[in-house]
């Protein structure tokens, strides 16, 4: 029998190690697994043979995994300057004094979230069809015409993957900041009023350093979450037109089962895995996440 | 524009406001911008909903239509019906339910259980064990995805069930979530007390902290059931066998097949969206604070 003390301080070693032992089997060994895949060649049967850093070189050389990597920092980019923007303005919005039905407007931007992905790409879809979408209509209602190629044009399927993006996460992030928004305490825009300082002044020089802290939250979530972007394109345009909206992930998926080359596939992971580092460490690093400790 | 300058007024000279709170001085007058703004989005938000609600009572030649019908004429109730008896929709709707309850409650009670160690307990290796768990939130999904398909592939595990459920049921979020929660929620005295009426550790977490932990464990709860519902990739991945479909795949599997089923897969949709609804509208507001807790505070 152990003694209290000795049950108390065995316990917290206890209540952790259920998610380590998880963590060990379902995280840090498919690591493993997938950095010696990466060394291999392999299509799933029989043993992998080893072939060095060949995947690697074979990576940086195939331009598929280029115009992978090149959409992915599009997406990224198009998530940082307009989607967070978005949410903030919203936020903002939903921030004003004496705002009625604050609860039912958070609610219902959170929707797109509640739903499937698949649900959401699908209608999409529907939405983006060349004749019969919802867009198309809508614009030939207004301007009398609507002809756009939405999916099938590389650059309008961009734009396509973006909107979507857009729709369906600005008010997931818009949580965050009217969180955040109501956490300033109200003493500081009653001080700025006083001075005089208008509504833009007031923005930039309580709002927003205020807010640090969430936007900083919110930009990293935004980047790391973006960099692994799937189901947006996968559903939507399956990468195309050609490779017009492929991502990384998609890439990833692709080569794994798609072509059975997983050695390949698992080389593009670890690159993949080393991009998301960087990138949440620069962010980090920029934005001064965790600093204040 | 008009509304932007009456806000901006009371900024200048002998606008500070004397007036009791709650009555109608301009500052406090309703910002009509922001209402037009926000109505705007509503319309945005759910008229893709709604338009999907409303067409999947259609006949599928009335669907798309130009230009196109917003109430369903003649109503019909044939898309719902036939879905019902060609596919397997129930089969995909109890897969998807098993998976996500079972999830669900492993999920919340290893996150509430690691939480409640880091925030209440002193132990050695503690902070480096909390960074290590926390940082496994940056690695990608998609890193894992082929190695854990190729180790559950050798271990020669095929049960739909145990891939779908046991390799997400730890998600280092939720422990941050209920890290965080367990902080403030939990006093150290009412431990301390639970102590000297002896009880043990492990009772001291499912009789003390656990009831303590409520609100956050809704919003957890949430949070994972609708991950685990919604997800399509790793499905997507494990499960091969259409009669063991999730939802979000029999879904997919509707549209993939020839002649595009939409009048099938808006009917699908609706039925499995309302599960994932009802449950946020009514955990909504825990939901919602519990994910914003832990990103204010830190």
């Amino acid at each position: 029998m152990l003694s209290v003390a000795r049950r108390r301080a065995l316990a917290p070693y206890a209540f952790i190690s259920p998610f380590y032992l998880l963590y060990a089997l379902f995280l840090i060994v498919p690591i493993g697994i997938g950095g010696y895949l990466s060394l291999t060649e392999w299509a799933g049967l029989g043993t992998p043979l080893w072939v060095g850093l060949d995947n690697y070189t074979r990576l940086f050389g195939d331009a598929s995994f280029l115009t992978a990597i090149v959409n992915t920092l599009l997406y990224v980019l198009f998530s940082v300057c307009v989607v967070v923007p978005a949410a903030l303005l919203i936020a903002q919005a939903l921030n004003a004094r004496g705002l009625r039905g604050r609860d039912f407007f958070r609610l219902t931007f959170f929707i797109p979230v509640v739903l499937s992905p698949i649900i959401i790409a699908l209608l999409f879809t529907l939405f983006y069809d060349r004749e019969y979408g919802l867009f198309n209509a809508a614009l030939r209602g207004f301007f009398g015409w609507g002809g756009i190629d939405w999916l099938g044009e590389p650059s309008w399927a961009k734009l396509s993957v973006m909107l979507l993006v857009l729709w369906r996460w600005t008010g997931y992030l818009t949580i965050f900041f009217l969180a955040g928004l109501k956490n300033i305490p109200r003493e500081l825009y009653e001080a700025a009023a006083i001075d005089g300082a208008g509504r833009v002044h007031t923005f930039f020089n309580v709002t927003l350093p205020m807010l640090k802290p969430v936007t900083a939250f919110v930009a990293v979530t935004v980047m790391v979450g973006t960099a692994q972007i799937l189901e947006e394109p996968m559903l939507l345009t399956k990468g195309g037109p050609g490779e017009a909206t492929l991502s990384v992930a998609m890439f990833i998926y692709r080569e794994a089962f798609t072509r059975q080359q997983l050695g390949y596939a698992a080389a593009a992971g670890v690159v993949m895995f080393v991009i998301v580092f960087l990138i949440g460490r620069t962010a980090n690093a920029v934005l001064g996440v965790g600093r204040e400790k | 524009m008009s509304a932007l300058q009456t806000r901006r007024a009371p900024a200048g000279p002998g606008a500070h406001r004397t007036a009791a709170p709650g009555s109608k001085s301009p500052a406090t007058r309703r910002p009509r911008l922001v209402y037009v703004l926000l109505i705007a989005l509503v319309v945005m938000f759910v008229l893709p909903l709604l338009w999907a609600l409303s067409s999947s009572f259609k006949h599928r030649g009335d669907i798309f239509t130009y230009p196109p019908q917003p109430l369903p004429s003649p109503f019909t109730l044939e898309n719902y019906t036939r879905l019902l008896d060609t596919q397997p929709f129930w089969g995909w709707f109890a897969t998807s339910t098993i998976v996500a309850v079972v999830s669900t409650t492993v999920s919340v009670f290893v996150c509430a259980l690691a939480g409640f160690a880091f925030a209440k307990y002193r132990f050695r290796g503690k902070r480096l064990l909390f960074d290590v768990m926390f940082s496994s939130m940056a690695v990608p999904f998609a890193v894992i995805v082929v190695p854990l398909f190729v180790m559950l592939v050798k271990a020669g595990v095929t049960n739909v069930y145990f891939s779908l459920i046991v390799p997400w049921v730890a998600p280092a979020f939720g422990i941050f979530m209920m890290r965080q929660y367990a902080e403030q929620a939990v006093p150290d005295s009412v431990l301390e007390a639970a102590r000297i009426d002896g009880a043990s550790e492990f009772g001291l977490f499912t009789r003390v902290v656990l009831p303590l932990l409520r609100p956050a464990l809704g919003a957890l709860a949430v949070w994972s059931f609708l991950n685990s519902y919604n997800s399509f990739f790793w499905p997507l991945i494990v499960v091969s066998d259409p009669a063991q479909y999730t939802l979000p795949l029999g879904i997919q599997s509707l549209y993939a097949a020839e002649g595009r089923q939409v009048d099938l897969v808006l009917a699908g949709s609706v039925l499995a969206a309302v599960p994932s609804l009802i449950m946020f509208i009514l955990l909504r507001k825990q939901l919602l604070d519990g994910l914003t807790a832990g990103a204010v505070k830190s």
